[in-house]
């Protein structure tokens, strides 16, 4: 819960500053396999830990199944076998973000670890260029951050897929 | 005035005085003569005149007063209904629909005057009532004052200031005034102006009240007492009332009151002398028995100038009791609940399922330690409160099927013109009733339906007498309830579905080939209809056959989780039945173990539980079955439908099964699942539309300790 409430500060801390520095942007950085991935905050909801997920049947392996978040019944996917890596391991730090794209409509993800927020100037970004390999499809860009690489998630089109399945 | 608040009680209110009209009419048709009908046809058009004149819907309302003026005529007996005329009222109420579906839309009601509409109402009245058009509109605006009951006039329309003249007078207070008459004092007409400055103008009103009551008896008030209490009016008010004093007396009293701008007062007579030859009060009186007639002439008038009001009076009196009784529509008490609110309501009561179910594990896993007893009273109580919140808020979200299949005789009637075909509609079932949501869908699938039969389902007259067949042909439209289900049967006495040109043109369409077609059965030939795009009419119609159609209407139906189901007889006529689950939100479910998962199935689909051995399991053509009493149920093995890795152990193979039998229509099938949990009432959520389920799985559920539990759609799996 700790971590939902700092979250809410930082929601609250952007929209304060927005006016003033517009090119900055907000990313969850979480843990996938041994890299980063940084997720925009704007599309988070929510952050909880590993819940139990009810699995559906007959449906693509990548989507774990659906788990119940205060009263709705919210999709559940794994960000890892959705980018080819291998099989979730559920640990203590494993947690599920909630993600909401439009109104009403949520679904979660499952990353092995949320590190922290970072805000990142469109300077220290690196927009990714038209042509992406297998891997870097789902990216938007990278971002640098003391010394770091963060790959920034393109949620959109992660989800887009999702949907056409 | 700002009217925008009051729009969607206009839609409203307006839709239901159009389905009235349009209901009544239809009646009129088939009885030309019955003055129910036409004062009721009266009072709707009235109505609606009103409230198109308050919102400020002009041509609306020039519309429906013409409308009005030819009720008028008719119930006045200067002309009497005829075919024509029908139609063109059909047209207008097409006509005033359209205004007010653009008034829905864009809160505007259009730019069409509808003048040919207009013309020809008016023309009705030139051509068939010797009235001339001055004088038909004198008699419409006498009219209302004294059809209807509950309206107020919409438009001033009238530059005199004597507001009194527009008040309605009931019979009583015609005896009233008549019985004042005969003691010798008069009735005066008093309306009061209040200053525009006036802060509380009920006071002051009260205290004119107050001040004429001691001059004699007010009998009636316009607005009413209550409602001038209520400061429900504007700047002036009137009022009806006996005394022995003069008109001066009056107004000086009135005036003595502060505040008040102006008064004005002056004998009441009845028929005012604006109108001398007041139409509509002698013709009222005609529909009553002739031997009542001679009453009034007996009766001398005392004050000669109220003579013509006390004369008819009684004569009308006895004509309107007796058509009153039969006429006055029956109130529907209704309330109008914003859709939101309610879904917020079973949303709560969505949540205290959950939390008492969640209490229910609770107590479980608490196995004996405590006091459990008082606890588990206390779970039962809350059970039976849940239930029962549960029962009325679904009622509340419950309409009967009338609102949507109303319109359906007048629709049939249309068709059967455009189509020259005779044709009757029986409705049976129109107070069953579904969830409201499902309610308002449901509408044009039904509709097509019944096109369907009218078009393609019922022969030409000629054919259906060369059948043997009676001439008109009968289409019935069926609802009821069937356990958990609404079923809903459009039903044809017409040629049924030939099920070989069904074949054929399949084949001519390359939708199967010739080799499939031959092995399909007539039911898998049928289910062809409602792939997209296919249509056997020879001819395309205005009405159907353009292949936009059944495949809507299925998928209309299964988005509802309702189904559809075919019956034919060749040259008998076909049956389309629509079955629809009776709600949407929270279902009592039999919640079962598959492998080491939990599922609901829905209790209502559910016929028996068997517990069958495993060499009661036959193969009849490679799948497996089992007889019971007499039938031959198909299994099917639930831990291989939802892909489950398969069990170890060799001992599982010659322990008995447990299998549900459920039931889709008149198809069975035998769920084979591992262990039974129990009923249990369980509230349906979404599962979003990011993941694409499987077709068997209708929705999922959460349990009492939080964890969430997919709902088995067995229509699917049969």
């Amino acid at each position: 819960m700790d971590e939902v409430r700092t979250m809410d500060e930082q929601k609250r801390n952007v929209s304060l500053n927005r006016p003033v520095e517009r090119d900055t942007t907000q990313f969850i950085v979480t843990q996938l396999g041994g890299e980063q991935y940084g997720i925009d905050i704007k599309y988070i909801s929510n952050i909880i830990r590993m819940s139990k997920i009810t699995r559906v049947p007959r449906v693509p392996n990548y989507i774990k199944g659906v788990i119940n978040v205060r009263g709705v019944v919210i999709p559940t996917i794994s960000l890892r076998l959705k980018m080819g890596l291998p099989e979730d391991e559920v640990t203590k730090k494993t947690r599920i973000i909630i993600l909401t794209l439009e109104q009403h409509e949520s679904i979660g993800v499952l990353v092995d670890e949320v590190k922290e927020v970072v805000t990142l100037d469109e300077e220290h970004i690196e927009r990714m260029g038209y042509e992406k390999d297998d891997k870097e499809r789902y990216l938007s860009g990278v971002g640098k951050s003391d010394g770091k690489l963060i790959s920034l998630l393109d949620i959109t089109s992660v989800l887009a897929e999702v949907v056409d399945v | 005035m700002d009217t925008s608040q009051y729009l969607d009680i206009f839609l409203d209110e307006s839709k239901e005085h159009l389905q009235n009209l349009s209901d009544q009419i239809m009646d009129l048709e088939q009885n030309p003569e019955n003055m129910d009908t036409i004062n009721e046809i009266f009072r709707a058009a009235h109505s609606l005149k009103g409230m198109a004149g308050t919102m400020g819907y002009k041509r609306m309302q020039t519309l429906t007063h013409d409308m009005e003026n030819v009720f008028s005529e008719v119930r006045n007996g200067t002309f009497k209904v005829q075919p024509g005329m029908i139609d063109i009222l059909f047209k207008s109420l097409d006509a005033l629909e359209e205004y007010v579906n653009n008034i829905q839309q864009t809160t505007e009601e259009g730019t069409n005057d509808n003048q040919d509409l207009i013309d020809a109402l008016n023309s009705i009245l030139k051509n068939n009532g010797e009235v001339k058009l001055d004088d038909s509109a004198q008699s419409a605006e006498t009219a209302p004052a004294q059809a209807s009951t509950a309206e107020q006039p919409a438009q001033d329309e009238d530059a005199t200031k004597e507001k009194w003249q527009k008040i309605k007078i009931t019979d009583t207070e015609k005896m009233l005034i008549e019985k004042a008459n005969s003691e010798g004092l008069k009735v005066y007409g008093v309306t009061v102006y209040v200053e525009e400055a006036c802060v509380l103008k009920a006071a002051r009103a009260f205290l004119v009240f107050k001040a004429l009551e001691k001059l004699g008896e007010i009998i009636v008030s316009s607005p009413t007492a209550q409602d001038i209490e209520d400061e429900k009016f504007e700047l002036t008010f009137s009022l009806i009332f006996i005394s022995g004093g003069t008109a001066d007396e009056i107004k000086e009293a009135v005036k003595s009151v502060s505040e008040i701008e102006e008064a004005y007062c002056s004998e009441y007579v009845i028929a005012a002398p604006a109108q001398p030859a007041e139409p509509e009060k002698p013709v009222e009186s005609k529909p009553a028995e002739e031997t009542v007639k001679a009453a009034p002439e007996a009766k001398a008038a005392p004050v000669p100038a109220a003579a013509p009001a006390a004369k008819p009076a009684p004569a009308a009196a006895p004509a309107q009791s007796s058509a009153k009784p039969a006429g006055k529509p029956v109130v529907n008490r209704t309330v109008r609940v914003d859709i939101e609110k309610l879904d917020n309501l079973m949303n709560l009561v969505s949540e205290l399922i959950i939390a008492k179910n969640s209490l229910i594990s609770a107590t479980a896993a608490d196995d004996g330690k405590g006091d459990t007893g008082s606890v588990n009273e206390q779970i039962e109580y809350l059970e039976s409160v849940t239930t029962n919140l549960h029962e009325s808020v679904m009622k509340v979200r419950m309409v009967p099927i009338e609102s949507v299949v109303a319109k359906f005789p007048r629709m049939i009637r249309d068709l059967s013109k455009k189509l020259n075909k005779k044709m009757e509609l029986y409705m049976t079932g129109e107070d069953t009733e579904l969830d409201r949501t499902v309610v308002d869908e449901i509408g044009d699938p039904l509709m097509h339906m019944l096109r369907n039969s009218a078009d393609h389902g019922l022969e030409p007259n000629d054919v259906r007498i060369a059948n043997g067949k009676p001439e008109v042909g009968s289409i019935f439209l069926d609802a009821y309830q069937d356990g958990n289900n609404v079923v809903i049967e459009v039903r044809d006495d017409g040629g049924g579905i030939n099920v070989e040109a069904v074949r054929n043109k399949a084949i001519e369409r390359g939708t199967v080939t010739p080799e499939q077609a031959e092995t399909m059965t007539e039911k898998e030939i049928i289910d062809l209809l409602f792939l997209p795009s296919f249509s056997t009419a020879k001819k395309v119609s205005d009405v159907s056959g353009r292949g936009v159609g059944l495949d809507v209407v299925k998928s209309k139906i299964e988005s509802l989780s309702g189904e559809v189901e075919v019956k034919n007889r060749y040259g008998e006529g076909s049956s389309w039945i629509i079955r629809l689950p009776l709600t949407l939100a929270i279902i009592q479910a039999l919640m079962v173990v598959i492998g080491d998962e939990k599922y609901a199935i829905a209790l209502g689909s559910i016929q028996t539980i068997e517990d069958v051995l495993p060499e009661d399991i036959k193969l009849v053509q490679a799948k497996e079955v089992i007889h019971i009493r007499g039938t031959v149920i198909p299994i099917i093995r639930m831990d291989k439908v939802l892909d489950m890795p398969p069990k170890e152990g060799e001992d599982n193979k010659n322990k008995n099964l447990t299998v549900i039998i459920v039931k889709k229509g008149e198809k069975q099938a035998g769920l084979v699942v591992d262990e039974l949990i129990g009923q249990q009432e369980v509230v349906i959520k979404s599962m979003g539309k990011y993941i694409k389920v499987p077709k068997m799985i209708s929705g999922a559920t959460i349990l009492g300790n939080g964890e969430v539990a997919l709902i088995l759609d067995t229509n699917a799996l049969i």
